[in-house]
């Protein structure tokens, strides 16, 4: 799954580790949705969203097939 | 999947401190039941129980495993269930193993070996499966 994480988190100026903080996460975590080894699950998708005042689409996309 | 609700560098922190205070007490239990056992005579029943002291804070070092996994991540959750199985199978198959072999005559195993090496392969399958996730 594709995420612009990387970017909003750059638009607010937040490190992972500050992200990670507000998600209650570890920087891991976050590091590994960023690169995409990892997919959220939908609570945590859910929380990531709210955080940053979206949709999860306007976050996540599926990988095109 | 429920929703974690505290900061990972508390659990951390708190893991860290429930699991060196137990293991500190454990040490602290293994060193006085050896010498007790080694310099005093007691009936069985008693070196049963002066044996088995040290097993009490072993109870609290698992007890600060759990707590640390019910709280993490569902990252680190998924790392160490990976971790987990892999040295669980692994042990298991390898102590089966030698079972075939003590049948042709190899020594017993030692069973105090058993969860030295599981803790091994835990740890060696934790940093393997930790990197494939960086």
């Amino acid at each position: 799954m594709k995420n612009n994480l990387k970017v909003l988190r750059a638009e607010r100026d937040w490190s992972q580790a500050d992200l990670a903080d507000k998600l209650n996460v570890s920087r891991q975590t976050i590091n590994a949705i960023e690169t995409e080894k990892y997919d959220p699950s939908l609570p945590l998708a859910f929380s990531i969203a709210k955080l940053f005042g979206k949709k999860i689409e306007e976050i996540f996309t599926p990988d095109k097939k | 999947m429920k929703e974690i609700t505290m900061n990972q560098n508390e659990v951390m922190k708190r893991y860290y401190k429930e699991f060196g205070i137990s293991m500190s007490v454990y040490v602290v239990a293994v060193i006085t039941s050896t010498t007790i056992l080694s310099n005093f005579e007691f009936p069985k029943i008693a070196q049963i129980i002066i044996t088995l002291i040290p097993v009490i804070p072993t109870i609290f070092v698992v007890i600060a495993i759990m707590r640390a996994l019910r709280d993490s991540d569902e990252l680190q959750q998924r790392i160490q269930l990976q971790a987990v199985t892999f040295s669980a199978i692994t042990t298991g198959l390898i102590t089966f193993s030698y079972g075939f072999l003590e049948n042709i005559g190899f020594p017993p195993f030692p069973t105090i070996w058993v969860l030295p090496m599981m803790f091994m392969l835990w740890g060696l399958s934790l940093a393997y499966f930790w990197k494939k996730y960086q």
